[in-house]
Formats: C-alpha cells, sequence, structure tokens
C-alpha cells in the first residue's frame, strides 16, 4: 500500500492501524478532518490518535469500515458484533459520526 | 472508551480549551507565526465539543455551546474585522473586505468542523439553523449590513471610471459582487436589491448623459459605431465580473439609453440618417443599424418605413423618366428611327415623312418599345439591388421583405403614358422570346431575365391584364412563328404557373400545345391529299388549327376570297369532316400568309404576304386598273382595312401598286395598277 494513500488510526494504548485513506472516510469526523482547509496531508503523515477509543474497539471499526465499502459495492455479506463489544461500539460510532 | 474512565468537563474548563483553539485558528488567519493545526489538535478540539454534548444533563451544553460559538464570531467580526474595514475607504476598503470575507469563511468552516457533533442532532431537534448558517449571518449581519452601501458606491464609481478608459482591478471587483451574491445564501435577493439596482440606475445615468451629448455632435454612422462599442463593452463586464444574471437587464439599460431614447433623432438625421445611408448606398452602416435597432422594441419600425419611403421614391422616380421619354413626341419619333434601324427597315425614311404620316407614328411600336425596354430592365435592377439590402444588411427579415414588397407595389402600378404596368411587362416579355428582338442574351441571361421577370409580376395588381397582353403576344409570335426558342416559351409558363397558379396560364398553355397538334393535323392533311388525287387544293396550304378557348379572339371578316383560294378552304373543310364530325371551322383571313409570285418586267420576284395583300394583288390578274371603291367592293372589307392594305402595297418601302394620284396616303379616291416596274435585288422579299 502506498504511503499517500493510507492513515494511521491510533488506539488509547497506542496500537497503530494503517488502512487505507478510503476506508477512513467511511467516517465523517475522519473524513472532515482529513478534508480540512489548511496544510494537512502534505505535513502530517495521515496519523490520528483516539485517546478514547480502545484497541479491540478501534480493530472492529476498521474491520467496518471494509465491510462498509464491499457492502457498497454490492457484496452484502453480515457484519458479525460480539453482544459485549456493543454498546462501546455503538459510542465510538456516534463519535466518528459512521 | 469508557463512559466510567470520563470525567465531566465542566463548562468553563472545556470552553477555555475551546478558545485556544479558536485562538490560534485567529492567529493563522491574521498571518501571525502560528504553527498549522495537527491532527491531535483537532481531534481534541472535536473530542471536547463531542464530551460535552453527551455528557448527561444538567452537564449537557449543547445550548451553551451553540451560543457561544455564534458569540465567537461576533466577538472577533466586532474587535478585529470590522475597525479594519472602517478605517479605509474605496479600493482599500474593498481589498480588506474581500480579504476579511475570505478569512471569514475559513474560520467558519474550520469552528463548524470543530462543532460539528451540533450540526447532527442538536440543531435539527431545535430546529436551529445550520452551524454555516450561522457563521455567515454573523458576518451579513454584522459587517455587510452596516457597510454594503458604502461597498455598492465603491464599487460603481469604479465601474464608471473603467467606462472613462481608466485601468481598474476586475479581479477585486469580480470577488467583492461574490460576496454580494454568497451572502444571500442561495437567493440572489442580496446581489439584486444591494447593488443591482443601484448599478442599473447609475449605468442609465451615465449612458443618458453620454447619448444626449453625442447624439448632437455625431453623425448617425458614427453614433451607431459608439453605441455598438458600448453594448459590447458592456457585455464584457458581465463576463469578466458582473453576475451574470445582470446581462439581460443591463444591456436593455444600454439599448434603452442609447438607442430607444434618441432612435427617432438618429434615423432622421439631416445628412447621415437613415435617408441619406440609404441614398449613399452604406451597406456596411446599415446593416449596423439594423442589427442595433433589432434589439430595442419595435426598433425596426421606422427603419423599415423609411426603407419603404426611400424604395418607392426610387420606384417613382423611374416612372417619371419613363413617362417623360414617353411624352417626348420628338424623343419617340428618334427612337423610332433607331428601331426601325435597328429592324433593318430604314432606308429614305426621314423625319419630316415620319411626322407627315400619322398611321406610321401611331403604330410606332418601335419608338415605345426602345423606353419600355429601358424602364423594365431599371425596375429588375432596382429590385435586384434593394433584395439585396433586404437579405444582407436586414437579414432577411420579414418586417423587410414587406416593406419592399409594398414599396414595389405602390409604383409597379402606375402606368406609363397610358400603358399599364402589366402591358409593359407584357412587352418586354414578347421582346426577349421573340426573333428579332432587340435584346440579344445568352440562354442563362434569358432565363434569369424571365425569372426576375415573373418576380415583378407579384407585385402587379391586374395580373389578369398582364395575361391577356401577353396572350396577344403570345398569340402573334406562336402564329407568325416568330418565337426564338420554345423552351423558354415553356420555361416562362411554368414559372407563371408556380407564381400565379395553374388556370392563371392554362390557356397559354393550350395554345404551346395547339401548334404542336397543328403540325401532325398538317401532317394527316397531307397524307390525305396524297391518297385522294380529288381532292387537290390547287395550291401548296399550310393550315393551322386554333382551339378558340385558348386564343384571343379574332375578328373575321367575309373577305371575298379570290377562286383559287376559295378551292383550298373546301377542300380542307372536307378533310376536317373525315377527322371530327361536332366541330365548326372558322377561318380567320387576317392572320394569314401568302407566298406570291409576282413576275414583273426585270425578274420575277417572290411576295411574301399577308391573305388580304394577296387578294388584293389577285385582283390585277383579271384587270389593269382598280379604283379604291373597286377594291373595297369585290373584297368586302372595311374602310380601315382598305387603306391599311392599299397604303402597305403602295406607299410603303415596296412600291407594289401605282398609286394614282402619287401622294402619301390613300384616300377614296384613288386609283391603282400593278407596277410592273417594280424591281429590287432581292429575289424574296416580305411585304408583311
Amino acid at each position: 500500500m502506498k504511503k499517500e494513500d493510507t492513515v494511521k488510526l491510533i488506539s488509547a494504548e497506542g496500537f497503530e492501524f494503517v488502512i487505507d485513506k478510503e476506508a477512513a472516510m467511511v467516517s465523517q469526523t475522519i473524513r472532515n478532518m482529513l478534508t480540512s482547509p489548511g496544510s494537512f496531508a502534505e505535513t502530517q503523515d495521515g496519523k490520528v490518535t483516539f485517546p478514547e477509543i480502545s484497541t479491540t474497539i478501534l480493530e472492529k471499526i476498521c474491520q467496518y469500515f471494509y465491510w462498509s465499502l464491499q457492502y457498497a459495492r454490492g457484496k452484502e455479506t453480515d457484519f458479525h458484533i460480539e453482544p459485549e463489544l456493543t454498546l462501546e461500539l455503538m459510542m465510538a460510532a456516534n463519535y466518528l459520526h459512521t | 472508551m469508557t463512559m466510567n474512565e470520563r470525567k465531566t468537563i465542566d463548562l468553563e474548563q472545556g470552553w477555555e480549551f475551546m478558545q485556544k483553539g479558536i485562538t490560534k485558528l485567529k492567529n493563522i488567519l491574521e498571518g501571525h507565526p502560528e504553527p498549522q493545526f495537527s491532527s491531535e489538535d483537532y481531534m481534541m478540539l472535536y473530542t471536547t465539543i463531542y464530551n460535552m454534548c453527551t455528557q448527561k444533563p444538567p452537564h449537557d451544553y449543547s445550548q451553551q455551546l451553540y451560543d457561544k460559538y455564534r458569540e465567537s464570531f461576533e466577538e472577533y467580526i466586532t474587535s478585529t474585522v470590522l475597525p479594519s474595514i472602517r478605517e479605509k475607504h474605496d479600493e482599500f476598503m474593498l481589498r480588506e473586505l474581500v480579504k476579511r470575507w475570505a478569512n471569514h469563511k475559513v474560520m467558519v468552516r474550520w469552528l463548524s468542523r470543530f462543532f460539528h457533533y451540533l450540526d447532527r442532532y442538536f440543531i435539527a431537534r431545535r430546529s436551529l439553523p445550520p452551524l454555516n448558517e450561522v457563521g455567515l449571518s454573523c458576518f451579513r449581519d454584522l459587517v455587510y449590513l452596516e457597510l454594503n452601501g458604502k461597498v455598492r458606491d465603491a464599487v460603481i464609481s469604479l465601474i464608471d471610471q473603467e467606462r472613462e478608459g481608466e485601468q481598474i482591478d476586475r479581479a477585486l471587483l469580480k470577488n467583492v459582487l461574490d460576496i454580494f451574491v454568497e451572502i444571500g445564501m442561495g437567493q440572489m435577493d442580496s446581489y439584486e436589491n444591494d447593488f443591482e439596482a443601484a448599478m442599473l440606475i447609475d449605468t442609465s445615468g451615465y449612458y443618458s448623459r453620454k447619448a444626449s451629448s453625442w447624439i448632437l455632435e455625431d453623425s448617425c454612422p458614427d453614433y451607431m459605431l459608439k453605441a455598438e462599442e458600448c453594448l459590447k463593452r458592456e457585455k464584457d463586464r458581465v463576463a469578466h465580473y458582473l453576475h451574470s444574471s445582470s446581462e439581460p437587464k443591463l444591456l436593455e439599460k444600454v439599448q434603452h439609453e442609447l438607442l430607444t431614447v434618441f432612435a427617432n433623432q438618429l434615423l432622421e438625421k439631416e445628412h447621415s440618417g437613415c435617408h441619406a445611408l440609404l441614398r449613399d448606398d452604406k451597406v456596411e452602416d446599415l446593416s449596423r443599424m439594423f442589427r442595433l435597432f433589432s434589439k430595442i422594441p419595435r426598433g425596426l419600425d421606422p427603419v423599415s418605413n423609411i426603407f419603404k419611403q426611400h424604395v418607392t421614391a426610387e420606384g417613382t422616380a423611374l416612372v417619371k423618366q419613363a413617362e417623360d421619354a414617353a411624352n417626348n413626341k420628338k424623343v419617340c419619333i428618334c427612337l423610332f428611327v433607331v428601331w426601325e434601324w435597328l429592324q433593318g427597315r430604314v432606308g429614305e425614311v426621314t423625319l419630316a415623312t415620319m411626322e407627315e404620316s400619322p398611321c406610321v407614328f401611331e403604330s410606332c411600336d418601335g419608338g415605345k418599345m426602345l423606353y419600355v425596354l429601358v424602364f423594365v430592365r431599371k425596375v429588375i435592377e432596382l429590385h435586384d439591388k434593394y433584395l439585396a439590402y433586404v437579405n444582407d444588411c436586414f437579414q432577411n427579415h420579414t418586417l423587410f421583405h414587406k416593406s419592399l414588397k409594398e414599396a414595389f407595389e405602390v409604383f409597379c402600378n402606375k402606368g406609363v403614358a397610358g400603358s399599364s404596368s402589366a402591358e409593359l411587362l407584357a412587352t418586354f416579355c414578347d421582346n426577349i422570346l421573340k426573333k428579332g428582338g432587340s435584346e440579344k442574351l445568352s440562354d442563362e441571361a434569358i432565363e434569369e431575365t424571365l425569372e426576375k421577370v415573373v418576380k415583378l409580376l407579384a407585385y402587379i395588381s391586374d395580373k389578369d391584364l398582364f395575361a391577356e397582353f401577353y396572350r396577344k403576344k403570345l398569340a402573334r409570335r406562336l402564329l407568325f412563328d416568330k418565337s426564338a426558342n420554345d423552351d423558354h416559351e415553356r420555361s416562362i409558363l411554368t414559372k407563371l404557373k408556380q407564381q400565379c397558379g395553374g388556370q392563371f396560364t392554362s390557356k397559354m398553355e393550350g395554345m404551346v400545345t395547339d401548334l404542336t397538334l397543328a403540325k401532325e393535323n398538317q401532317n394527316n392533311f397531307e397524307e390525305y391529299l396524297n391518297s385522294n388525287p380529288n381532292a387537290n387544293p390547287g395550291i401548296d396550304l399550310t393550315v393551322t388549327v386554333l382551339t378558340t378557348g385558348f386564343w384571343p379572339s379574332y375578328k373575321s371578316f367575309d373577305l371575298n376570297l379570290p377562286a383559287e383560294m376559295v378551292k383550298c378552304v373546301e377542300v380542307f373543310r372536307e378533310f376536317y369532316q373525315t377527322k371530327t364530325k361536332h366541330r365548326k371551322l372558322t377561318w380567320i383571313y387576317s392572320l394569314g400568309t401568302c407566298n406570291l409570285i409576282g413576275k414583273f418586267e426585270t425578274r420575277t420576284t417572290e411576295l411574301i404576304v399577308t391573305t388580304y395583300q394577296a387578294s388584293a394583288l389577285l385582283l390585277f390578274n383579271s384587270s389593269d386598273r382598280l379604283s379604291y371603291s373597286e377594291i373595297m367592293t369585290q373584297l368586302n372589307l372595311t374602310d380601315d382595312d382598305v387603306i391599311r392594305l392599299l397604303h402597305s402595297l403602295s406607299c410603303a418601302k415596296y412600291k407594289i401598286l401605282n398609286k394614282e394620284p402619287n401622294t402619301k396616303s390613300i384616300s377614296p379616291t384613288d386609283h391603282f395598277e400593278f407596277n410592273s416596274k417594280f424591281t429590287d435585288k432581292m429575289r424574296r422579299i416580305k411585304v408583311l
């Protein structure tokens, strides 16, 4: 994966998830940030820290991004969510506007 | 993120944090040295807002944050933005405004991203305007409302400067006007009410002043050039910095002030107005006039009127010219002489002899002929010229076609010297179509001319009169074999048919067909003669049978035919009976011709004469000398016919008969003798 097409999402614990920009843009919040006016993309290397999102959740969210893209392209599969993650996942989703 | 871990953020605390971010943003916008926002900064700010809005009440600070958002703008604008614009004037003020507006938009964008969470739920729940709108409306209420008047005046004054030829910063104006548009937030009312209306008034005033001075100083073409230039520049102006919706309104104002108000004065300018342009054939200026006046309401009406008047005047002048030529007797006689010379008949004719013999002058077709030709040719030229004008300068506009038509209708229906225009046209056609016509033209030229003549026919109101004249002349051509070219005859009939309908040409077509049938008939007659040795007319006979309805009516007199000819008539009648039983033959001797062999002393000469002449001459086979009355009785003709007949045989070019007394005119007391001494270098002469 080329450097320019990716973003790094960092969880509260410091785990780094490198995903495609396209996938990350599923989140409105991330999209807003990446497309803000000003000098973002060039100076930074597309790194976003989420001090309030845990690693497990963040991982699940990344999976969700990819699943969402696939679904939009027509591949209609199921997205399984472990019940104990649900609440936190919802809150994260709200935060990320996804 | 777990609920438990999160501390409740206090409003003051949270806001203090936000304020830092806002200040940083302001610094960046003001151009102060300040590092850019990192993604972390962004997320922190966003998260703060998020948290403050998702906290449980009473710590749900959505409403306060919404208000504080607005306040941030208001504070910034009142403290920094407004003063900086207020202190400047004119162009500098405009620049400052543009800069501040750009900054403001950036600020709105950033802050609404930070506060984005409010947009998602809060505003919808409370039906409040979204953050974007709030931000823009702050600017509008604080800055725009106060300053738009000054801004507008500054812009208008720059526009006027540009009109006077100065260079201005067009990009700046574009940016300023974009503010007017954007501040409307989707509607154009701000632009229209706060700027456009005043701009239009100013434009009207400007051009009204200019027009007032130009109309006095400049000639019509110069004024029009300036007007066209102004319109072009204003259009350019719209393209560069005004909003496109202004274009029609702006152009309309300019046109009104420059053209509509002064339309009449402009057109009627003494030496350079519409009349003068037409008179001097200023095609380019007329085209410009058309282009300009076609844009204003009812602008073309006066122009087309003047055009119509002009064409009518020119046409009427032609009519007068022709009239003068015709009425001048001496001119006519000269023309007659010229005409006769063209026909090859001028020998011992002098002006004196002409004046003395009235019937010569009466039947002076030739004298009339030339002025007819000239007149019709000139009318055709006039028509060509102004049709070209209508097509080129006036871009084929119906109004001008109409004017042209009306103009021609006026003068084309004026007769000249007693002949109606219908007759003139028919005579003109006859001249082109007959053998020995004075116009020697190529086939193409003939076709073209016929085409144009038919077009002119459209303007003549008594078209049936034309048909009558044409028919008479066509009959002469056909019967005396004077038609130059069959194809042209048919071609013009086709054209007439297209223009005037089948009814118009049905008889004429019948005439042409009759001749073809007649030839066939003649062949049949000859076969009949060959197969019936009893039926022998004794003379070579050619008969042309015509259908009565098609041909003009000819008077047929009961000429007493010489015995030889009577036999012919009988034989043919018998033949015709074999062909059809239910038709009646009426003989028109006045149209016939005869070839006689005249045995004169010096030599025998073949004479081509009319049947009447032949009958008269044959009388002298049995008598040497006859009186006027004897001839008249024997032939059974009227006085007029006899006089004409005897004149042609005794007083004209060829003296076949000697007259006693030897005067130039026939009187009932004259006597006639066969002139055996007659001689001519030709073996075969026409005495028709």
